[in-house]
């Protein structure tokens, strides 16, 4: 297909800026969002055993529920039930006696709640591990803190990057429209580095669009939809504050709740063959009090994360909301919860799931190798006007510029990674592990870019490749090793999704060592004019030297 | 010799003057701003005169949802307009027939009820 020359050219720049600014916050998310596909499991990896509880028979949890009312006031707001045991649950009764808000507390304190073997309510207090949950804001912020308002302001940021990234994706696909046919899943693999990985950016990019498309967005509505439907109430409905008529605003005494089996026979009858996973109990003093109720059934495609949702009054056991419920959701809410399922790719399962880790990650590589091909583009044109027999020097913020994308990307990899061992090892030191989680990745992006600006690119890439392939390693190491030597005070479960994310990080120390080798070879056999080079780190090295006995 | 005969000239003329120009600032501006305004309108057309009516079940989700799409799909195809100041016309006296209808129906079904 022909396009004319002056169309692609302003596409190609737009593709480049668009692309340069928003990328490696895009990379952070894109890494962050292929987790928290596994949040469940990595959670149940971490979550320390010696709180839990015993579960009790979903028949008990009336009885405990009836204790706990009666004793604990500061439960008779807001708690939440789990009648299934799961490794991330502590007990089958958890509530905050300082609760409300929808951003993450890390210092909150939760009481949990069983029952012994006798019948009698025995609680304790704990502070609970939100590795999974701190991950998730990762992915929702890219890392960035801070708040406007009452939202994080990452997540207006990544909304923005939301919009420049619908961009990004409009003009690559304008650009390669030429020669679509032509390049299409043709891998040219040889001495030329970069065509390979054009070939590799453009192959990615092309047969995951419609992902793509669906995650941008999704991203821009997450973030605006606050002020989107603001904008339509002032401009496009009738203005009619249809006033929330109160009713007789009647506080109910949260002792009167029907007891939690009657609920859970009714949602059975409801939703037949679904598990339900999670009752959380809100507002109950309010004249508006609400259990939401997660419903789970592998395969069938929900409006959350993981489950669907149902919406129950406490007291009457009347359905308050069912448009959230697989199935039952009706004309526009169901196509609203196509749009929520395709972000968070909850409508088949774990197959889905691994698909759409795969795809995250391979949204993370667009953007790594995006930033790469533009370093690679300006080194060339430099080459081009330069004289000849000369050796090229990078500019400096060429160089900044690829230090600061590799060391973001791996300093990322290896953050998380740390953060996540860290659960174990810190455990019995660490007065609040959410906040050990908090440090330690932030040290390690920083660490990793303050080492790539300072090394140089042609080195860092390889030796953070080796960092982050050692940090992946220690996660199985950390169960191998509590096996190995129960004294060290560490812990290991051993169901299937605990053992799925040991062995998956092991594949990944794998590949990153793997790369890691691939990226020394380079750095001592590249072009040496290239910013991946390792000679020019040196500016006493010349090209003429024996380049296989080059120091390290 | 041919090429200096004024036709000619004038010919070129106008052929540079249809190739895209980069305008950043004002085409980013008519996508960025503009085009949200104009996405927002056309979202509020939808709601009136869509299927089910205003006050369908759940259909101001769909609308809302609506936004976002119509706003990126003009802003990624602005920098196709020639000019920066044609990009900034077209898009106005778009977001003025939008609006303008917009109003319109709101007035006629308002009146309605």
């Amino acid at each position: 297909m022909k396009v004319r020359s002056d169309i692609l050219r302003i596409y190609r720049s737009l593709h480049t800026w668009v692309g340069i600014t928003s990328g490696l916050l895009l990379l952070v998310g894109f890494f962050a969002g292929a987790l928290t596909m596994f949040k469940q499991p990595m959670d149940r990896w971490i979550n320390p055993p010696e709180k839990r509880m015993p579960w009790i028979q979903e028949s008990s949890l009336d009885q405990l529920v009836a204790q706990v009312m009666e004793q604990y006031p500061s439960a008779r707001r807001e708690f939440t039930l789990y009648p299934i045991e799961r490794e991330d649950l502590s007990a089958p009764m958890v509530w905050t006696e300082t609760s409300g808000g929808r951003e993450l507390d890390l210092s909150a304190e939760q009481r949990i709640a069983s029952l012994d073997s006798n019948g009698n309510l025995k609680t304790d207090i704990q502070m609970p591990s939100r590795f999974g949950d701190l991950v998730d804001m990762l992915h929702r912020t890219g890392g960035i803190p801070g708040f406007t308002g009452d939202e994080y302001l990452g997540v207006y940021i990544l909304g923005i990057a939301g919009v420049l990234y619908f961009l990004a994706l409009i003009s690559g696909v304008i650009l390669l429209l030429p020669t679509l046919v032509k390049d299409f899943f043709a891998l040219r693999y040889g001495k030329n580095k970069k065509r390979f990985w054009l070939d590799s950016h453009n192959v990615v990019g092309i047969t995951s669009l419609p992902f793509h498309i669906v995650i941008s967005l999704t991203v821009i509505v997450f973030a605006f939809h606050g002020e989107f439907y603001e904008a339509l109430k002032e401009v496009v409905y009738p203005n009619q504050e249809r006033a929330q008529e109160m009713g007789e605003s009647q506080h109910r005494n949260p002792q009167d709740i029907l007891p939690p089996s009657q609920l859970l026979q009714k949602v059975r009858a409801e939703a037949p063959g679904f598990d339900v996973t999670e009752m959380l109990y809100m507002r109950l003093d309010s004249p508006r009090p609400l259990v939401r109720i997660a419903v789970y059934k592998p395969e069938e495609l929900v409006h959350g994360p993981v489950t669907g949702y149902v919406g129950v009054d406490p007291y009457s056991g009347e359905f308050l909301l069912t448009a959230m419920l697989p199935g039952k959701a009706e004309g526009w809410g169901a196509i609203v919860n196509y749009f929520f399922a395709l972000h968070f790719g909850s409508f088949g399962g774990s197959l889905v799931r691994w698909i759409y880790f795969f795809l995250g990650l391979s949204g993370a590589f667009l953007f790594y190798s995006g930033n790469l091909l533009w370093i690679e583009s300006r080194r060339k044109k430099l080459r081009k006007n330069a004289a000849p027999d000369t050796l090229v020097t990078q500019p400096r913020n060429l160089q900044w510029m690829a230090a600061i994308t590799v060391g973001a990307t791996f300093g990322c990899v290896i953050g998380v990674c740390l953060a996540m061992v860290s659960g174990k090892w810190m455990h019995a030191v660490s007065d609040n592990i959410n906040y050990t989680y908090v440090n330690i990745y932030y040290i390690c992006f920083a660490v990793a870019i303050a080492y790539a600006l300072w090394i140089g690119v042609g080195r860092a890439t390889w030796h953070l490749l080796l960092a982050s392939s050692l940090s992946c390693a220690l996660i199985p190491l950390t169960s191998f090793a509590s096996w190995l030597i129960p004294g060290l005070g560490l812990w290991a479960y051993t169901s299937l999704p605990v053992l799925m994310v040991d062995l998956t990080a092991a594949a990944f120390a794998v590949v990153l060592m793997f790369a890691a080798v691939r990226s020394r070879r380079r750095a001592f056999s590249g072009n040496t004019d290239s910013v991946w080079s390792a000679y020019k780190d040196k500016k006493s090295q010349a090209p003429g030297l024996d380049r296989k006995e080059f120091p390290i | 010799m041919t090429n200096q005969s004024p036709g000619n000239a004038i010919r070129r003329k106008n052929r540079a003057s249809t190739k895209l120009q980069p305008d950043w600032w004002s085409k980013s501006f008519a996508g960025a701003v503009l085009g949200l305004t104009l996405a927002l309108a056309l979202a509020g057309l939808f709601a009136w005169v869509g299927p089910g009516g205003l006050y369908a079940p759940d259909k101001r989700q769909f609308v809302m949802w609506m936004i976002a799409p119509l706003w990126v799909t003009v802003f990624s195809l602005v920098y196709l307009i020639p000019t920066g100041k044609r990009a900034l016309l077209i898009l106005g006296g778009l977001n003025l027939l939008a609006f303008g209808l917009l109003f319109l129906v709101r007035f006629i079904s308002e009146g309605r009820v």
